[in-house]
């Protein structure tokens, strides 16, 4: 009985302890924090369904962090220091990360996928929280609020893909017949966006829309469709595992070669080169064409020495993956930014975190940023535009030859599209 | 109820009571204290998995109400919070309609489109009815991503924040009150709905139904009784989750979380009110830990292969259901029943 009545007194204790101590530790001097670094949250789906994509970004982050801060001395004299997560491509997580990375005091977080962002961007926008999301979707940026895209959306990735195919390849007469081949989700339906929008203008018919899921493991049926309707082209918008399913589908089909196939961004990498080599042999994917908003690793831009060195370094199985690269040319855009906020707002307006840190990033940073080049990695300069979140507004179209994604012609435009199912006027 | 010795009960209130001793009714109150001053000590960050804790175990509880208690076993369950998150938000935000008055209509749809998905339930069992839960899991989640009008499709719904007349609750520590609250009145309802004579009814299908129906309990009726109710709480918590993340997005209701919930009431203990609370706890807290974790070890041991720390989750998740199936079936529940007993009777606990 005793020990009962001890075991009481101990829990009672233990609650009036639990109480007291968030009052004791608002008492006393607080400690002055002598590191001083720029806090940002950057998030990657490294496991869950689209590990192929995540991890290969990750890693771009880790290399592209690693080069930043001991080789240009951080951004404006501060060294950046990242809180990675991987989101598992878990919506329910990706919101609880989003609160953490504001928790904490990052002044800016980062997303490596439109689902994502899409996830995260409500509680980040009521807040005002930046976020940059290296993949994005029309729907990531439309109404344009809080969360900005490094590169152009997948909308745009379609009308690319498009006006390339209708000034390159087609020979035909009439409107070209186009399928879509989409995956459920926000990376599908930002390229359906486009197409909805620019279908007309591009003088194209769309003549099927085919949906697939991210674990998908045939296609058959699908295409079998497509393939009754005889279309030109085969526009597919997914991540690698699921285009490379298609694609090895559409070879079996005996629809390639004979219909063009086109892949969208957030596919177009090395690892969907490897897949299907993997499992239908290279010639399955000779040939098809690409979109990408990063220079690939066979160019001679500036940066990617360093990307080169730093990757075969510590990474070198991500060799030729485009989401490395584009986590990195992501990660030198951030640096910019928060050289530029530190420059017109001030370091300790930064180091505080919170709404005016944000704010400070925002309106002083990322607004503010003119002109960047991305040490030549992407294919226009990172410029703030008013009422266009899209930092970056070119694309380059890639074609797969002798295994590698070698560019085709220079980079082209991509002017701002008005979706007036988002409000656009 | 189990009373430490010495205590009877003397009349039918205190046989019914859920606190029936002083000891009960202090440990009581000190939770409650302690829930409710939560914020205090807490970050926004352990608000917001707080959040997700409670919205998951109103939701479980509706799932044990169905399946520990009447025994129809559902896999569509994240399908039905769906239903309740769209005619919540859809209600809200297109016709005006205040945030409880949504959440409650959302329940109320959710427990209806169950009802209806229930119907097979009086000829099928087992994993029969298992299999028509789950096409009410894709038909629900093909109806939200085709009618776009509606729903919005892929895109889904922004949602506003949740509110009570003029008070708006945007920030975590609002939305943590608001969660708490109905987690408490979930647990509660849940606790006496098992006490009564439907309860009982549910009990008694679940146990044999063929003997339950000689007893004159008309099985159609309860069957489909137990899906409303189960799939209320689904429909109020998938309207909370979609209040609280601004979005009602059919990403949020995917099958994994629906086989996710079963696990996590294996875990906690079928067919105890305990059960989804200690499952959802458990489950949440061993994610966070790996998403705190794997950072640290992904430094720590750099040469291993990418995305092998973070993949652990899954794998001791997995290994976890499958170590409470071999060794402790009835779940945590039926550890904290003996811990219980134990300190009732120590120091004789023999």
């Amino acid at each position: 009985m005793k020990t009962k009545k001890l075991l009481l007194f101990m829990s009672v204790t233990l609650a009036v302890i639990l109480l007291a101590t968030p009052f004791l530790m608002s008492c006393g001097p607080k400690v002055a924090d002598t590191t001083k670094v720029l806090k940002i949250g950057m998030m990657t789906p490294s496991t869950g369904p689209v590990p192929e994509k995540g991890i290969p970004g990750q890693h771009g982050i880790q290399d592209a962090m690693e080069y930043i801060n001991n080789e240009l001395g951080g951004a404006g004299g501060y060294k950046i220091e990242v809180s990675w997560r991987d989101s598992a491509y878990d919506p329910a997580k990706v919101a609880t990360i989003v609160q953490d990375f504001m928790n904490e005091g990052d002044i800016l977080f980062t997303t490596h996928s439109s689902s994502e962002m899409k996830m995260a961007q409500g509680k980040a926008n009521e807040a005002g929280f930046p976020g940059l999301a290296t993949f994005i979707s029309t729907m990531n940026l439309h109404p344009a609020q809080h969360i900005y895209g490094p590169t152009p959306d997948y909308g745009d990735d379609f009308v690319a893909l498009i006006k390339y195919y209708m000034e390159n390849i087609w020979e035909g007469t009439g409107k070209p017949k186009v399928a879509l081949h989409l995956l459920s989700g926000s990376v599908g339906a930002g390229t359906l966006d486009g197409a909805n929008a620019m279908a007309e203008e591009l003088g194209i018919e769309i003549v099927a829309t085919e949906y697939h899921a991210i674990t998908t493991t045939s296609e058959i049926e699908s295409l079998t469709r497509i393939k009754a309707l005889n279309p030109d082209v085969l526009l597919i918008s997914g991540v690698p595992a699921s285009t490379a399913i298609i694609i090895e589908n559409a070879k079996t089909l005996e629809m390639y070669p004979g219909t063009t196939i086109m892949c969208a961004s957030a596919s177009f990498t090395k690892s969907l080169v490897d897949i299907v080599t993997a499992q239908s042999g290279a010639d399955a994917i000779e040939g098809v064409y690409g979109v990408f908003h990063t220079v690939s690793w066979e160019d001679d831009a500036p940066g990617i020495a360093k990307a080169r060195e730093y990757c075969q370094k510590n990474h070198p199985e991500d060799y030729g993956n485009m989401d490395y690269l584009s986590t990195w040319a992501t990660c030198l855009v951030i640096r910019e930014i928060l050289a530029t906020a530190v420059k017109n707002a001030g370091y300790e307006v930064l180091a505080q975190g919170g709404a005016a840190a944000w704010k400070a990033v925002e309106e002083q940073g990322i607004q503010k940023v003119k002109g960047y080049d991305v040490e030549g990695l992407q294919g226009g300069t990172i410029t703030y535009t008013a009422g266009d979140n899209r930092l970056d507004n070119y694309l380059r179209i890639y074609r797969v030859t002798n295994g590698k994604i070698v560019a085709l012609g220079e980079w082209e435009p991509a002017p701002l599209i008005k979706y007036p199912q988002y409000g656009d006027e | 109820m189990d009373l430490p010795a010495g205590t009877r009960n003397h009349n039918y209130a205190e046989d019914m009571s859920i606190f029936r001793t002083k000891t009960h009714w202090f440990l009581l109150i000190v939770l409650l204290v302690v829930l409710f001053t939560a914020p205090l000590w807490f970050g926004n960050y352990w608000l917001s998995v707080a959040n997700l804790i409670g919205i998951t175990i109103i939701s479980v509880t509706g799932l044990n109400i169905l399946t520990g208690y009447c025994g129809q076993l559902s896999i569509g369950h994240a399908g039905f919070m769906a239903v309740g998150a769209y005619t919540s938000v859809v209600l809200t935000t297109r016709f005006n309609l205040p945030f409880l008055a949504g959440l409650i209509c959302g329940g109320i749809m959710a427990g209806i489109v169950g009802m209806i998905f229930g119907i097979p339930s009086l000829r099928v069992k087992g994993f029969y009815l298992a299999i028509s839960t789950i096409a009410a899991q894709a038909i629900i989640i093909w109806v939200i991503r085709g009618w776009t009008d509606v729903t919005g499709g892929y895109a889904g719904l922004e949602a506003g924040p949740a509110s009570i007349g003029n008070l708006i609750l945007k920030s975590q520590t609002a939305e943590f009150f608001l969660i708490l609250t109905i987690t408490i009145i979930a647990i509660f309802a849940a606790k006496n709905l098992v006490r009564t004579r439907v309860g009982r009814a549910f009990v008694a299908i679940r146990d044999n139904d063929l003997a339950a129906e000689v007893m004159g309990i008309n099985l159609f009726r309860y069957k489909l009784t137990a899906f409303f109710i189960g799939c209320f709480f689904a429909g109020v918590a998938g309207a909370l989750l979609a209040h609280t993340n601004r979005l009602a997005s059919p990403e949020y209701f995917a099958f994994t979380n629906s086989v996710l919930y079963i696990g996590m009431m294996i875990i906690g203990g079928l067919g105890t009110t305990i059960g989804p609370i200690f499952g959802v706890i458990f489950f949440q807290l061993l994610n966070v830990l790996v998403t705190k974790l794997s950072p640290a070890l992904q430094s720590a041991f750099p040469h291993l292969p990418g995305g092998f720390t973070s993949g652990i989750a899954p794998t001791l998740f997995g290994l976890a259901i499958i170590l409470f199936l071999i060794f402790e079936p009835r779940g945590l529940a039926h550890r904290w029943q003996l811990f219980k007993s134990s300190y009732r009777l120590w120091p004789f606990s023999y």
